[in-house]
């Protein structure tokens, strides 16, 4: 084992996974860096807990190889992979106390009474539990159970916590406070946390590494500004960034230094279109668009909605036969009505480029 | 509830009943009788279903079900509530002398009887053999086609098959079974002694018969149960303790088991009761022999009420029986609630 290698945690090696004709894993390959808190992040039914569950030992793969820290677990017995898991349904178990979920696993490896419970009062005052122990899950608020079974997972260290859209079944609130929560924990305990959520917003908050997903295999993994920034196609483009980035028709200028688009002409900087490009796409941030005020010139448009989020507003706009976004802060958008006029412009350097047929980003 | 039921009054209802007469006579007038049967039969069924429909409108469910009230009261609540009454009294249905008075003569009489005392010791024996096997037989079925295997269906349909046949088919089965020339039973053993073998004929053999026959009858009952129990398990369960890596025995014992437990005692009270009326397979397969070894209290009611004629005694017999098994029952019913709650 080189050194290198020592410092992945979790290595997916062109796994493939079919469920009868069903395809849930195509490819599918990504690393994690031992510490990391790597989010798989994509729409729902794109493989993310397949993934997880694959790792955590549930699902056999067909094709490809699973290894965690540097070993081969790709056909090995859950019972030899220091993994553990917490479920989208949480899967606490139903007819044992909160103290007895969390002893659960302690008691199979043999841990000693005193240890147990030492663990447990940790556990419990780490997640303030320690008024519900006694008490069933059923009777528990739906953060409460969550924490349970964050609990349950985390008692027996594990190398590696996977964590199956652990916030869906909780309310918008307490969402907010177990990302919190989550990100203090794997602070705390400094493991190897594997995290699938469809939730764009969790994604770029939580992760440290984020992999995009789409039909069972990664299309780019990255930081989030990475992500954000540099998005390799049109399909990572469009799922990061909120409001999603506005993406319209365009063709490449005959100079091949130029997009002709609805709205006008940009030169292209820093990028070098292959010869024979002529269908492109462009996009460009809602929030890299900018309203001009009423002397300064730009693009024409014309309001057809206004989103008020309380600090920004987010404009619907139509110019040159096209739907646009743009996020203005909310002071700016008093002035705006459904219908008033307006007009706009942004930075050419900040648009992205697409090759229309592919959805490759064009750099 | 459909809007369209309110529409006409009641009188419409009433109304079309002399419409129908009339309709009726002449139609038996004019008409060749092979029609008029069916144009009365039409007519008469539209007036009735005028007020069925209208009570169904009014939320008149009380008059929907008056037939089964009157048709239950007549068959059952009426002659419970007579038998009940003649418990009191003097009588003997074979006489033709009125009842007499005779107090609590009849239970006095039944409760010092040592012959009852007897029978319910027969009884209780076969209560707690036949019971345990079929809960034993039960939940070890249930536990076999909660998996998926190949037939399971099949199976399933074959296994379930006996609970559905009629006690006298079962009755019939099993006294070929046992019989001693040409049974199975009989013909099996006489590989190994050469001689042929009468199980019914000793007091144990007899016990063991009747407990095979109706414990073969009724362990699917204890098996569809526990079975629905068991696939109510949520499979994520299952997952989340394979990862946490628990060992198949206590996984049993921590979470299948709390899902089948409140079955299972379910399971247990309903085979109790039956099991305590056990009559049937007794009577087809020993007729409560041999001697009176295996005559359980339900057989010797019948012989008290409809061999001895005894009608009062077996009246009283019957209500000190059913008061036992719904004392029984509540007992058991509160023990297992307070043990659930807790």
């Amino acid at each position: 084992m080189t050194a290198e290698s020592g410092d992945i945690a979790v290595r997916l090696d062109s796994i493939t996974k079919r469920f009868g004709s069903v395809v849930a894993l195509d490819q599918m390959s990504f690393e994690v860096q031992r510490g990391r808190l790597f989010v798989v992040f994509g729409p729902s039914s794109v493989g993310k807990t397949t993934t997880l569950r694959t790792i955590a030992g549930l699902e056999r793969p067909q094709e490809g190889k699973l290894e965690i820290n540097g070993r081969d677990f790709t056909q090995a017995p859950i019972a030899g992979r220091n993994v553990s898991m917490v479920f989208q349904s949480f899967a606490l178990y139903p007819h044992l106390t909160v103290r007895e979920n969390f002893a659960y696993p302690l008691k199979e490896a043999g841990t000693s009474a005193a240890d147990i419970a030492k663990r447990i009062d940790e556990i419990a005052q780490i997640l303030s539990l320690g008024h519900r122990l006694d008490n069933k899950p059923e009777t528990l608020s739906g953060g409460e159970q969550q924490r349970v079974a964050l609990g349950r997972s985390l008692i027996r260290r594990p190398d590696i916590l996977l964590l199956d859209e652990p916030l869906t079944n909780l309310d918008a609130k307490l969402r907010d406070d177990m990302r919190t929560e989550i990100k203090r924990l794997h602070r705390q305990f400094g493991i190897t946390i594997v995290y699938a959520t469809p939730d764009e917003l969790e994604a770029l908050s939580m992760g440290e590494e984020i992999a995009v997903m789409r039909e069972g295999h990664v299309v780019q993994t990255g930081t989030p500004d990475e992500l954000y920034l540099t998005p390799k196609d049109l399909y990572v483009a469009q799922k990061i960034g909120s409001p999603t980035m506005n993406v319209i028709g365009a063709r490449a200028g005959s100079d091949g230094v130029s997009i002709n688009a609805p709205f006008g002409n940009f030169p292209l900087s820093g990028v070098a279109l292959p010869s024979g490009t002529d269908e492109l796409k462009i996009g460009i941030r809602p929030a890299d668009i900018r309203i001009n005020s009423a002397q300064q010139e730009g693009i024409a448009g014309r309001v057809r909605l206004l989103e008020p989020l309380g600090d920004i507003t987010i404009v619907d706009v139509d110019a040159a036969d096209q739907r646009l976004k743009i996020v203005v802060r909310e002071a700016e958008a008093l002035s705006l009505q459904p219908g008033s006029e307006l007009s706009f412009a942004f930075d050419p350097a900040r648009l992205h480029v697409f090759d229309a047929e592919s959805g490759l980003h064009m750099t | 509830m459909m809007k369209v039921w309110v529409v006409y009054p009641l009188r419409v209802a009433f109304a079309s009943v002399p419409a129908a007469l009339i309709v009726s006579a002449l139609a038996i007038t004019f008409l060749p009788p092979s029609v008029s049967f069916w144009v009365s039969g039409a007519v008469s069924a539209f007036s009735a279903f005028l007020f069925v429909a209208y009570a169904w409108g009014r939320h008149a469910g009380g008059l929907l079900v008056a037939p089964a009230i009157a048709l239950l009261f007549c068959m059952n609540i009426f002659p419970l509530l007579w038998s009940f009454g003649l418990s009191f009294f003097h009588y003997r249905a074979n006489r033709l002398a009125p009842p007499r008075f005779a107090g609590l003569h009849y239970y006095e009489k039944v409760l010092s009887d040592p012959v009852v005392w007897d029978r319910l010791q027969v009884t209780a024996k076969m209560v707690v053999l036949t019971v345990s096997l079929q809960m034993v037989i039960g939940f070890l079925l249930a536990m076999l086609f909660a998996k998926q295997f190949p037939l399971r269906r099949v199976l399933l349909i074959l296994v379930l098959t006996p609970m559905m046949l009629s006690f006298v088919a079962v009755g019939a089965f099993f006294r070929y079974y046992y019989e001693p020339t040409f049974g199975l039973v009989s013909q099996a053993v006489r590989v190994f002694t050469g001689e042929p073998y009468v199980l019914l004929q000793s007091a144990a053999g007899a016990t063991a018969g009747i407990v095979f026959a109706d414990a073969w009858m009724w362990s699917p009952f204890v098996m569809l149960l526990v079975l629905a129990g068991l696939v109510s398990v949520p499979k994520y369960l299952y997952e989340a303790a394979s990862i946490d890596r628990i060992s198949h025995w206590r996984r049993f014992w921590s979470i299948t088991f709390p899902y089948v437990r409140s079955l299972l005692m379910l399971a247990l009270l309903f085979r109790t009761i039956e099991a305590f009326k056990l009559f049937d397979v007794v009577f087809l397969l020993t007729e409560g022999g041999p001697g009176t070894s295996t005559e359980t209290i339900a057989v010797y009611v019948y012989r008290v009420s409809f061999q001895y004629f005894k009608t009062s005694e077996s009246a009283a017999l019957a209500y000190i029986l059913l008061f036992t098994v719904i004392v029984l029952t509540n007992l058991y019913l509160y023990f297992a609630n307070k043990r659930n709650r807790t």
